[in-house]
């Protein structure tokens, strides 16, 4: 009696330390992010792209692959750590921002994740960057660009992304820059030409905040906005919208739109006959594959402003690199949110490298003590560092963006050229915006 | 006294159903205890705002028989005033919470009057409509912080905050709202059975007979719809403190309006259990469906398509609800 109570005892505790086993063993092994993004809903068609992005820059940090320059491609998973592999968690917000809070919290409380990054929508990341913050849990933010976000005074948000500030200025500089005569392949526009301005912003943080950097510059260049409207992104009909739009005849239509509204847009100025001379998307829905996949031939001489063009590919042979294999992965190339969750996550090796640790506040020292050279990158920026003082706490400094332009080219696709900066210009503009 | 004592007693009610809400109380209120994710924690405080709403909007829609669908009105103007109150005035949630009530209570007659005056399928679209047109002006009222919504800034209280309710760990929402529950449950069991109870289901039979036994048709509604208001508002306001990030497209959308109604009338519109079932029902089985079959096993948007067949099914099967069901086959067993 007395041997098999000893017997017991030892089977419990190798049962224990069995059990144990895996926590003591493997504790270094994983990393893992929380992502939130919009799965489905109207920008379900960005989520796709987003998430796609981010797991392909977790496939190359988790693995070698010396043919890629980056420094994450180096090491299969996080070198400091043990060589501890990324795990993304993907939570659907659906754009909804209280939904967005609930899941951040279930994966910091429940999934115990190491950090967060997400969530497009700037709404929902204003959400999600308050759960964060109260939980002292790190937010890599990839692709929410309401400038806001980073004047909360929050000591776990980090952006990675230029916010609209950045943005809508390069669309001044661009108007100014046509009136200049700056343009590739156009002669100076005189400023009459383009001094109108309507702008249709979709009503939530990022659209709203949009139009008031619209309204703001157009003042400080010497534009005139004559018409500013907000609009819901769920709207069925936007007849109304563009109706009032183009009552007061503009010369500059300017759009912030996410998803479907984008496209709805597009089709509602096309069936109203709308006149313009420049037709200018602020990224988001008018970048996503279904833009031109839905609408052919009448997205040719939309501009757009963006963060990544795959002519990029051209002057960055990183940026050729990794775009052929997100469409290998996807059959799309690389889009402005589809890189940018791509860089956001590798900001977010570079900060796990550095950090060294798990450990929320090792994590955030090294976020912001962090510089990625431009080189990494598959964006044409100068770098990745984040403010620690000033008026953007947690903003990506080095960050830039690019305007491009739906052209057509020899074999009938249609892709965006680059015609903003002025010297990165890869084909002629086409001016005036084509009649519908 | 005897308000109290009515709200108390339960005798009408089968023992069996006694039976069965008592040992619901004692799991809800027990639930903290077991060893529970966060997810099932926020569900659950989900369940008993839904139920809330649910329990105000069956008032009116359910004994009263007018199909409500703008309640996200009301859920709008008590998170608003809760919102507004603390970060420009710092006014406690305890203080902001009635006078939210109170504002919502007015904004309900004044649209109340001209609204009753309409009936059946154009009293239905009226409220959709003053709830559209109320969330649009709140889209464009800088004051209110227009389509951007506001916010609160974590860093800038302590938690534990009694005074505000602002709490970093969940478990003290859930008991507030939980007391909430139990107050809403009470009030509703009082009204069944008071004079306005037994006036509007008069009403919702035959409105001539109604007037024809000296009811004040006209002013029993209005009273109604403003209780139905004053309960939405006070979990409007709850709302606030508790995801602590308010907009119009979030708080006031007609997707809330929709889901309050839908959670009465699947649960049982016009009887004391109905919201609760349907939110104890709809509620989990929408959160959990989306975290099996979302995003997480890369079956995007199933969940919803389940979650709508569901819904046909329940419909279609008994259009008085869960508890049409339930009482349907307690009659079964008797015969």
């Amino acid at each position: 009696m007395k041997s098999f109570s000893k017997s017991a005892k030892r089977l419990g505790l190798v049962l224990i330390a069995v059990l144990a086993l895996p926590s003591v063993l493997f504790a270094a092994e994983e990393i893992k992010i929380g992502v939130l993004f919009p799965l489905t809903g109207g920008a379900a068609s960005a989520g796709r792209e987003l998430r796609a992005g981010a797991e392909l820059a977790a496939d190359i940090a988790n693995n070698v692959m010396p043919d890629l320059n980056m420094t994450m491609a180096k090491n299969a998973g996080i070198k400091s750590l043990g060589g501890a592999k990324i795990t993304l968690i993907f939570k659907d917000h659906e754009g909804n921002p209280t939904l967005g809070a609930d899941l951040a919290k279930k994966l910091i409380l429940d999934d115990k994740v190491h950090g967060l990054m997400g969530a497009y929508h700037s709404a929902v990341t204003k959400a999600v960057s308050g759960v964060a913050e109260q939980y002292g849990v790190p937010l890599i933010n990839d692709s929410s660009t309401s400038p806001d976000l980073t004047r909360q005074g929050y000591k776990w948000f980090w952006r990675a992304t230029p916010h609209d500030n950045y943005f809508t200025k390069d669309l001044f500089e661009f108007l100014k820059g046509m009136t200049e005569g700056k343009v590739k392949g156009l002669a100076a526009v005189p400023k009459k030409d383009i001094t109108n301005l309507a702008a249709a912003c979709e009503k939530t943080e990022w659209g709203s905040a949009v139009a008031e950097l619209i309204e703001k510059f157009a003042k400080e260049y010497g534009f005139e906005l004559k018409k500013s409207i907000l609009y819901g992104a769920k709207a069925t009909d936007l007849s109304g919208e563009v109706r009032s739009l183009t009552a007061v005849k503009p010369d500059a239509m300017l759009f912030a739109s996410y998803g479907s509204d984008s496209i709805l847009m597009m089709k509602t100025l096309k069936d109203q006959k709308a006149q313009t001379r420049v037709l200018w998307g602020q990224n988001a829905g008018f970048e996503v594959p279904e833009f031109v996949n839905t609408l052919g031939d009448t997205t040719i001489g939309v501009l757009t402003r963006t963060v990544f063009i795959p002519k990029v590919g051209q002057v960055k042979p990183v940026a050729a690199k990794v775009n052929a294999m997100y469409k290998a992965k996807t059959g799309n190339d690389l889009s402005g949110a589809s890189a940018r969750a791509f860089t956001g996550l590798q900001a977010w090796v570079h900060v796990l490298e550095k950090a060294g640790s798990l450990k929320p506040e090792d994590i955030q020292k090294a976020a912001n003590a962090i510089e990625i050279a431009g080189e990494e990158l598959v964006v044409p920026w100068q770098g990745i560092k984040f403010a620690t003082t000033g008026e953007d706490i947690g903003q990506n400094i080095l960050g830039s963006g690019l305007i491009g332009q739906y052209q057509k080219r020899a074999d009938g696709k249609i892709d965006l050229e680059i015609v903003y900066p002025f010297n990165l210009a890869t084909a002629n503009m086409i001016y005036p915006f084509p009649k519908f | 006294m005897e308000a109290i004592r009515n709200a108390l007693d339960f005798s009408d009610f089968p023992k069996t159903d006694l039976g069965v809400a008592l040992a619901v109380l004692v799991f809800l209120f027990c639930f903290p205890f077991f060893p529970h994710s966060a997810f099932a924690m926020a569900t659950m405080i989900q369940f008993f705002i839904f139920s809330l709403y649910g329990m105000g909007w069956n008032t009116i829609g359910g004994y009263g028989g007018q199909v409500d669908l703008g309640k996200a009105q009301y859920v709008g103007i008590g998170a608003y005033t809760t919102m507004v109150c603390l970060l420009r005035w710092d006014i406690p949630f305890w203080v902001s919470m009635p006078i939210g009530a109170g504002l919502s209570i007015c904004w309900s007659f004044i649209i109340g009057y001209p609204l009753f005056k309409l009936k059946g399928h154009y009293f239905a679209i009226a409220t959709i409509a003053t709830s559209l047109v109320l969330k649009d002006l709140f889209e464009v009222w800088k004051f209110v912080g227009a389509a951007r919504g506001l916010g609160i800034l974590p860093y800038k209280y302590h938690p534990p905050d009694f005074w505000r309710l602002i709490f970093k760990e969940d478990v003290y929402y859930y008991y507030i709202i939980f007391a909430f529950f139990i107050v809403g449950l009470l009030y509703m069991n009082w009204f069944r059975k008071s004079r306005l109870g037994y006036q509007l289901r008069s009403i919702k039979d035959n409105e001539e007979v109604a007037r024809s036994l000296g009811v004040n048709v006209h002013w029993a509604k209005i009273k109604t719809y403003a209780i139905a208001t004053a309960f939405v508002s006070v979990v409007g306001s709850f709302h606030a403190v508790y995801v602590k990030n308010i907009e119009p497209e979030d708080t006031m959308s007609l997707d809330i309006s929709i889901l309050i109604a839908l959670m009465a009338m699947l649960g049982g519109a016009g009887s004391l259990w109905g919201p609760v079932i349907g939110a104890g029902v709809l509620i989990p089985l929408k959160s959990y469906l989306k975290e099996w079959l979302g995003a997480a096993a890369g079956l995007l948007g199933i969940d919803l398509i389940i979650y709508g067949i569901i819904i046909m099914i329940i419909s279609a099967f008994e259009p008085r609800g869960l508890w049409g069901i339930i009482e349907k086959i307690r009659r079964r067993r008797r015969i």
